[in-house]
């Protein structure tokens, strides 16, 4: 009986082609944009994911502490962990490793070119706490950093910039008219969270940094230490017992606050993805009042079709047309009509977000969200706002409808 | 007569109750049999209450009091799906404009009563076929009712009408918009299938028509005047009231 009902729905929509593409219209647009809001919301969030993931997630960051006067936050105090706390945390049990950086922005120049360039000072060990990878060449090791060798890592930015095709390995460049050998070069990151160019980068060890390019005032302070817990679930114990070993080295008394910060990289991604989530749920909910306009379409069409078959319906009942019947019928001629307008519209949705996404240089999931959602909305929308009009086919008194002309 | 009674109409009335409170009085105390087999004319001035009365025979409508009987069942106590059903079966319609559906073929109008006692699509092309060759409409299945002739749709509705072998078929002025020739095609044809025991029933407002049944009902003002054979009919032997 339902492919029997399903066929006379076809026919009907079929024999009325324009006002049926019309209204599936509506619902195409409206599946359309939910589909390319949540594609849009959901490639966002593994942006943010993997851009985390290549940091580390098992990361500890600890800074200098955060001013607090009055109640208001007043910036960044004084770096106050030492290169000898970093070494010291490396010490503590479930600890990887530790690192840190000493950060400088300066001019890179090599031959007539030249690049504004991020420097940090760190250990050998940054690599494996930020994920890095070498491409070409070796990483400096500790024997370099206690000689404050003048030893470059580069990243691929400034290889591009700097050297072009050549091979940059063994090329002496200069910064602040200071000369340092490039020994590797870094495998290629891609943007950062903020759109910052991560591989425009330059690693030397930390006391090359600190003797050559003068950059802080206190040397022998770290801008920012690592500690990279051994795994994710050890990282809030890791955090504390950071935390105990920092105020015991910086003999802070019960009662005074740290004159350092701890945080932890999984809190803060949990953080960016929170806000990134409500962030494309937002979107898919104005997208949403499209597909409401688009379900008033079909309920409007619906209620014209119903006034002007009125005689169909009367003679269908006269003939045995039980009212469940016409009522399914009319019931089923909605639900095809946005079941064919979702269907098209996330074909259109997928398709749009995938080209949007290679134009902006975004990998766009294809998510089983989008169908999810097209086939909901396709059921939901045509149940809705064709069960008003089926229900007023429905009651129609067969005598009523035999009479209106 | 050993015929068994199809219709039995015990002192229906039919009052419609209008929006503001006010009724009008339509069908008073009517009271008739009609057995299988039989071929009745209801006739009438216009406004009688002829489609009000067939309505109730064809059990789109109830009566507002008495009781209408129809192949032994008390249609007062079926509810809207074994009406439905009793429509479908045991019924056939046939409309003053026929009611065909414009924009389907004549072969989805004839075999539309099939679709609900649940018949697959090939038998109901296939009886659709057959029906038509008995209404003389070879070869039609496959056209839009819109290129036809009314004298043609005409007996697409009554093939239509056939498709359930109902015992009896209800036509409201089933000639009252065909020209007096087609008017003659479609009653011997109802003539014709009156023969084969085809219980027919009709309203018309035409003398000519009338004649080609056996029985003639008059209803003037909601009252029956006038229940016997057509052929003995003069007006001199209504009843006054
Ligand atoms: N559904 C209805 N609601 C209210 N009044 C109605 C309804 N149907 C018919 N009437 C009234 O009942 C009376 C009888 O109508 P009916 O259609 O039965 O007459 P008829 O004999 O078939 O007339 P005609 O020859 O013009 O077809 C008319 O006055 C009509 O206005
Ligand atoms: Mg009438």
């Amino acid at each position: 009986m339902l492919t029997a009902i399903i066929k006379e729905a076809w026919i009907s929509i079929a024999s009325y082609k324009l006002r049926t593409f019309l209204t599936m219209l509506g619902i195409m647009i409206g599946v359309a944009a939910v589909v390319m809001m949540v594609s849009a919301g959901q490639a966002v969030q593994n942006r943010i994911t993997d851009t985390f993931a290549s940091m580390g997630s098992n990361l500890i960051l600890i800074g200098p502490a955060e001013l607090v006067t009055g109640g208001v936050r007043g910036g960044r105090g004084l770096p106050s962990v030492t290169v000898a706390d970093v070494a010291a945390l490396k010490t503590l049990k479930d600890v990887e490793t530790t690192s840190y950086l000493m950060n400088a922005a300066v001019q890179a120049v090599y031959g007539s070119r030249n690049y504004g360039v991020s420097v940090k000072g760190t250990n050998p060990d940054y690599l494996a706490v930020n994920n890095w990878e070498i491409e070409d060449g070796i990483m400096f090791t500790e024997k370099d950093v206690r000689a404050a060798k003048p030893y470059a890592v580069i990243g691929q930015t400034v290889v591009d910039e700097l050297f072009g095709l050549q091979n940059p390995i063994g090329k002496t460049i200069r910064l602040k008219g200071k000369p340092f050998t490039v020994i590797g070069t870094l495998r290629e990151k891609g943007d950062g969270l903020m759109g910052d160019d991560q591989d425009n980068i330059i690693l030397m060890p930390s006391t090359t940094v600190r003797q050559r390019l003068a950059g802080s005032p206190r040397p022998q302070y770290t801008g920012i230490a690592f500690v990279k817990a051994t795994s994710e679930d050890k990282m809030e114990l890791v955090a504390k017992r950071v935390e105990y070993m920092l105020r015991t080295r910086h003999r802070l008394k019960d009662g005074v606050k740290n004159d350092f910060t701890v945080r932890l990289m999984t809190e803060m991604v949990e953080k960016v993805r929170s806000v990134g989530f409500v962030l494309s749920a937002l979107l898919a909910a104005i997208a949403s009042i499209s597909l409401i306009v688009g379900s008033i379409g079909i309920m409007n069409m619906m209620l014209v079709s119903v006034t002007e078959r009125t005689r169909e319906i009367g003679t269908r009942k006269a003939l045995g047309a039980p009212n469940s019947w016409i009522m399914m019928q009319f019931l089923a001629e909605s639900v095809l009509i946005s079941f064919i307008g979702s269907f098209v519209g996330m074909v259109f949705g997928i398709a749009f977000s995938q080209l949007g996404g290679h134009l902006f240089g975004y990998e766009v999931p294809i998510s089983i969200w989008s169908v999810i959602v097209s086939v909901t909305v396709a059921v939901v929308v045509g149940i809705v706002s064709g069960l008003m009009p089926a229900l007023k086919a429905m009651r129609l008194n067969p005598i009523d409808a035999l009479r209106y002309q | 007569m050993a015929e068994k009674t199809v219709i039995d109409v015990q002192h229906v009335c039919k009052t419609y109750f209008m929006e503001g409170g006010t009724s009008q009085s339509v069908l008073k105390d009517i009271n008739f049999q009609i057995k299988s087999g039989e071929f009745v004319a209801i006739m009438g001035p216009s406004g009688s209450g002829k489609s009000t009365l067939m309505n109730i025979l064809g059990c789109l409508d109830k009566p507002t009091s008495g009781k209408y009987i129809l192949e032994g069942y008390d249609i007062a106590s079926k509810d809207d799906k074994e009406l439905a059903v009793i429509r479908g079966k045991t019924i056939g319609f046939v409309f003053q404009n026929f009611n065909l559906m414009m924009k389907r073929t004549i072969a989805d109008n004839v075999s539309l009563p099939l679709i609900y006692q649940k018949v697959g699509e090939t038998e109901r092309y296939n009886r659709a076929v057959e029906m038509l060759k008995k209404v003389n409409l070879i070869g039609y299945q496959d056209r839009p009712p819109s290129q036809i002739s009314g004298g043609m749709q005409q007996r697409v509705a009554i093939a239509r009408a056939l498709i359930n072998n109902p015992a009896i078929i209800f036509a409201d002025e089933p000639t009252g918009n065909l020209d007096s020739k087609t008017s003659d095609e479609i009653m011997e044809l109802f003539t014709f299938l009156n023969k084969q025991g085809i219980t027919i029933v009709l309203v018309t407002h035409e003398d000519d028509v009338a004649d080609y049944a056996t029985r003639m009902i008059k209803i003037s003002d909601g009252h029956k005047v006038y229940d016997g054979l057509r052929k003995e009919y003069s007006k001199e032997k209504e009843i006054k009231c």
